[in-house]
């Protein structure tokens, strides 16, 4: 462990946005200064967190304690690589979804805005205290404090479906971390004596072999909740109620990054490679990552509505990062570590793109996209751009990181991950280029059929009179599908409560989709410069990983985790 | 400067003396009663500092002989009855005097007035002090039916038929409770042949050089546990036993409700502390090792218990009164694991000093007993305001107050989440040092159990949290044909009182700011524990 430097930012860069929340709350009256306030504070915060930078890069870390927590266990700050990683890269997403927030909000004439910012400002703050926790009992207060203001954004359309979907967050995030997350902390301490990161697997190594692969369970378990691992994944769908930057801030970057990140806290720095290799357990976690990999973007190919296709995607990209993790090999856990950013401004873009689409021209629903590139040509470019990043498109993001994976995987002789990150290639250029093809290429009138979507299982067999008889009768547009496990993604779900919630009125209307241009007339800049910025920026990140910053700092993490 | 050692026994005397004041002066000034009140807990908040300062800054564990009878016998056992205030009985006894005056804050406009009333309200506060401050066991007895007349009182006071026939109930089962455990009491003395705590501690480890031996396997002794341990566990209010306490809170008026549920299970699971820590020990569980087992096995099935209860309530007060069933379950459970054989042995290293899993349970049990009492008080404040300003009692009517009592509902929500045990509340802190007391020890069916009561709390609370601000009224409540609020009664709202709001905001910062104080209060336990574990 360095030796840190003491100061005030880490403890400042978690309080900005805790502070901005009575400031928000209290311009209730005034939109315009209200969401000032927030950009004000997203920009403060990443201001405090960049300004770490430099130092950390040469191999600082700034620290900051407020003393003696519970005997045994400080409730400390650390800005270290691996948090300032997930530190940066929170922030500075923050402050173009504030911009894009405001835009969607307001373009909707949405309830309860002030509630929204302030949980948004609230969700940031939990977010940064995750990243730079110091010790396992720390992150585990940020944890709990990410699930209690992130409760207010899911269940913000008030109606039963969000409702019900902000029961289930609540359920299986409390459960992850009140239960399985605290058990394992309560564990490692019991075991080492300490909860500090880095200090703990000298302890570990010599407890009991099943206890301390329970404690690991435990923990991977409970942060792989919010990370949506198999089976404890399908909150995340469900979460798709919630207005899109939402799902943008769950799915790219607090909650579920807060997830992998745990996991990444955990394999790294609470057990250490070798004690995970020796306990066997990396193994095992890889195989799980590997089978919701696989799984997800199968379900992903059937669902026409855009953002349960992206929550699907998402909970497939997530897995990528625990992987890698799970194999272990330096290689493999900079690829997991350059995932994270990776991932995360493509899938923003992706959200980013559906939330806007929604917002001008109410469509939700894939099959009603055909041809929607003539109506939104610089937003589709964008989602083009980081769809292509996702199946692993050279020059984008996504390619480097999966590089990364595969050349990780095969070094340590897993050479069966590598081939399951090429089926999921596969299947993401499957159940993305529909979207960007359809947009483009056709039209409402003349668009093909997207069996995929709509086609039954079991298949059409021509029948002697000349219709087709089918293993099951053909789908339904009022109802994606007739089998529960797609109607249901998860047990209580109910697709009919949303057909009454709001009058499906999307689709391209009696004349077409319109041609905008190119000079952004498809949608307000408020939301069209976010996606365009954070699209580009994915591309940077392609191009100059390493100057962009992130590898470099992966770099630095990887070479402090083999030291 | 007198000595602090005056202190207990004015803690006690004040209000018992204060309440006889109260209905004299209700003789010749209605509505004297409230000053009274005031004024003898005002002077009991001072015998409180006095008594802080001379435990934890002076001379530690205070000693006052009722009497001065002295040890004349040869045996050298305390004659008269002695009133100790040691650590953990002055964290109960500030808990006490904070939530009595907490309570006249609220009562004063929304609570049951009358002259009697406050005599009964004082006279509960010295019984629960004396249960706190006593050395004596049969005392201990006297004070904790003085606690329960004075609550039958209460329970009643607001006249209405449904409270009456709860306080009956709570009379029924309370005395019998309280017969248990004066059977236990009898048959420790007849066993021991004294009922002052320290010399039976004494007797029981078989110390004098007239005991051939240790007396913990003795069948009286035993017996006399299970009997003490019945009786209590009836006064906390532990599933199977605790069927008086969902009527008695959910009928009482509220600002008796909000006293009662801070304060008297608390002060029975206190007395259950004391007992199993300071009379029988570590060493009789060592020795009856199935009697810990017992404890921590009931504790958990009210754990469970509690919260299926809870979730299946419409009405509020009934919901939180079965979730303090959970609770105490879970103070018991970590009683019982402070004095688990397993727990006794079992060393937790940590930073250069090595405290056993017990010890951590012993401070877990003293922060949830502070905590929970702070807490449950807080809610049913809150509660009780609203019930009173906007005629919200189920939880179906609790739709869409997020936004007509703003300050209340976040109140609440800050409260329950809480008593869920999310950090930094106090209500975390407990739930740490009592699951880590109960992993230290290799207790993992009761490790799971504390661990799966957060979530088990969680499905109450989140209830009520989705109510308050995430449904509208025409959802929650679709047979009512107004949809605006207010009072069944007047068409004029009513809004709530400065002195209800004050105690809301207070506990609930109370229970944030006290989520931070794990450090000071282990150390201001620590010669408790050395006592309890070392001797």
């Amino acid at each position: 462990m360095t030796e840190a430097i003491y100061s005030l930012r880490p403890l400042l860069a978690v309080l900005v946005s805790a502070i901005a929340i009575p400031l928000i709350v209290a311009s209730y009256r005034r939109p315009n200064v209200r969401e000032g306030w927030s950009v004000a504070a997203a920009l403060a915060k990443f201001g405090i967190i960049a300004s770490m930078l430099p130092a950390v890069l040469a191999g600082e870390e700034f620290r900051w304690s407020f003393g003696a927590y519970v005997p045994g266990v400080e409730f400390a700050l650390r800005a270290d690589a691996l948090g300032m990683l997930f530190a940066l890269l929170a922030s500075f997403l923050w402050v173009f979804t504030a911009f894009y927030a405001t835009g969607y909000m307001r373009g909707l004439d949405e309830h309860s805005q002030t509630r929204f910012f302030a949980a948004f400002a609230g969700s940031l703050s939990a977010a940064v205290g995750i990243a730079f926790a110091e010790n396992l009992l720390t992150i585990f207060v940020f944890y709990e404090l990410l699930s209690v203001a992130t409760y207010p954004l899911v269940a913000h359309n008030e109606d039963e479906e969000a409702r019900i979907a902000g029961r289930k967050y609540l359920a299986y995030t409390f459960f992850g971390g009140g239960v399985l997350v605290l058990g394992g902390t309560v564990l490692v301490f019991a075991l080492a004596g300490t909860t500090t990161f880095g200090e703990t697997a000298a302890g570990l190594a010599t407890a009991d072999p099943t206890l301390a692969r329970a404690a690991f369970a435990m923990l991977a378990a409970g942060f792989g909740v919010k990370a949506a691992l198999m089976p404890a994944h399908s909150w995340l769908p469900d979460a798709m109620v919630a207005p899109t930057p939402v799902s943008g801030l769950l799915h790219a970057v607090a909650v579920v990054k807060s997830g992998v990140f745990g996991i990444a806290r955990v394999v790294l720095d609470v057990f250490g490679p070798e004690l995970v290799t020796d306990l066997g357990v990396g193994v095992l976690l890889a195989a799980l990552a590997a089978f919701t990999l696989t799984v997800a973007s199968i379900i992903a190919l059937r669902q026409d509505r855009l953002k349960a296709r992206l929550a699907y995607s998402t909970i497939s990209q997530l897995s990528y990062i625990i992987l890698g993790l799970g194999v272990l090999g330096p290689t493999a856990i900079k690829g997991a570590l350059l995932h994270i950013p990776a991932h995360a401004f493509m899938k923003l873009t992706l959200f980013f793109c559906a939330g806007i689409i929604h917002v001008e021209t109410h469509t939700d629903y894939i099959s009603e996209m055909d041809g929607i590139g003539k109506r939104m040509p610089l937003t589709m470019t964008a989602f083009a751009v980081a769809a292509a990043g996702m199946a692993g498109i050279p020059l984008i993001a996504g390619f480097v990181s999966k590089w990364f994976l595969l050349i990780g995987s095969v070094e340590t002789g897993q050479a069966v991950f590598a081939l399951v990150l090429l089926v999921s290639g596969v299947l993401n250029i499957a159940y993305f280029w529909p979207i960007v093809y359809g947009a483009f290429f056709e039209s409402a009138d003349t668009a093909d059929e997207k069996p995929l979507v709509r086609g039954p299982f079991g298949g059409h067999t021509p029948v002697p009179d000349g219709g087709t008889r089918s293993g099951e009768s053909p789908v339904d547009r009022s109802e994606e599908t007739n089998y529960a496990v797609d109607r249901n993604p998860s047990d209580h779900h109910s697709e009919e409560a949303h057909e009454e919630h709001d009058a499906h009125h999307g689709g391209p209307g009696p004349d077409g989709w319109q041609w905008a241009g190119w000079t952004g007339a498809e949608g307000s800049w408020l939301m069209l410069g976010p996606i365009l910025a954070i699209a580009a920026g994915s591309v940077v990140l392609g191009i100059v990983p390493y100057e962009a910053v992130f590898l470099e700092l992966i770099e630095q993490i990887v070479a402090g985790v083999s030291a | 400067m007198s000595d602090a050692t005056l202190a207990p026994i004015g803690l006690i005397v004040v209000p018992i003396i204060a309440a006889a004041l109260s209905l004299a002066a209700g003789l010749v000034r209605d509505r004297s009663g409230w000053m009274v009140a005031l004024a003898a807990l005002l002077v009991e908040a001072v015998l409180m500092i006095w008594l802080v300062d001379a435990v934890y800054r002076g001379p530690g564990r205070l000693v006052h002989e009722l009497g001065a009878y002295g040890r004349p016998g040869s045996d050298g056992f305390a004659v008269g009855i002695e009133l100790v205030a040691d650590e953990l009985s002055v964290l109960v006894v500030v808990l006490i005097s904070v939530v009595s005056l907490g309570v006249l804050a609220i009562s004063r406009r929304g609570g049951p007035r009358g002259n009697a009333f406050y005599s009964a309200y004082l006279l509960l506060a010295g019984g629960l002090m004396g249960v706190s401050l006593t050395g004596d066991l049969f005392n201990m007895f006297v004070f904790l039916e003085i606690v329960g007349l004075a609550t039958y009182t209460l329970v009643a006071a607001d006249r209405s038929a449904e409270s009456a026939v709860a306080a009956l109930k709570y009379l029924l089962i309370g005395t019998t409770g309280a017969s248990l455990f004066l059977v236990g009491v009898g048959y420790l003395f007849l066993a021991t042949g004294t009922l002052n705590m320290a010399d039976l501690a004494a007797m029981l480890a078989g110390e004098p050089s007239f005991v051939e031996e240790a007396l913990y396997g003795d069948t009286l002794v035993v017996a006399g546990f299970g009997f003490i341990t019945a009786g209590l566990l009836v006064k906390s209010a532990i599933f199977p036993l605790h069927t008086w306490q969902p009527d008695a809170y959910s009928a009482a008026a509220d600002s008796v409700t909000v006293y009662i549920s801070a304060l008297a299970s608390t002060v029975a699971a206190y007395a259950f502390a004391r007992v199993m820590l300071t009379v029988f020990t570590p060493a009789f569980f060592e020795v009856n090792p199935i009697a810990a087992t017992a404890i921590v096995t009931l504790a958990s099935v009210s754990i469970v218990a509690g919260s299926v209860l809870a979730v299946m309530q419409r009405r509020v007060k009934r919901m939180l009164a079965y979730s303090s069933v959970s609770q105490f379950g879970l103070i018991i459970a970590a009683i019982g694991i402070a004095v688990h054989p397993a727990a006794v042995d079992a060393g937790i290293p940590f930073a250069g000093i090595e405290r056993t899993a017990a010890e951590f349970a012993v401070i877990g049990t003293a922060i949830h007993l502070v905590g929970h009492g702070l807490i449950k008080g807080g809610l049913f404040a809150a509660v009780g305001t609203i019930a009173r300003t906007e005629g919200a009692r189920t939880v179906a009517e609790y739709a869409e107050l997020g936004r007509r009592a703003p300050v209340r509902s976040a109140a609440i929500a800050v409260l329950a989440l809480a008593l869920v045990g999310v950090p930094p509340t106090v209500g975390f802190l407990g739930k740490w040092y009592i699951a880590l007391g109960a992993v230290g020890a290799g207790l993992w069916p009761l490790a799971v159990v504390i661990f799966a009561s957060t979530v088990l709390t969680l499905t109450y609370v989140a209830r009520l949290l989705e109510r308050l601000y995430f449904t509208p009224r025409s959802v929650a409540l679709p047979d009512r044909v107004a949809a605006d609020g207010g009072t069944a009664a007047a068409g004029e709202p009513i809004s709530p009182t400065v002195g209800a709001i004050v105690v809301i905001v207070l506990a609930t910062i109370g229970v944030v700011a006290l989520g931070f104080a794990g450090t000071e209060v282990t150390e201001a336990l620590d010669p408790f524990i050395a006592e309890v574990f070392n001797s």
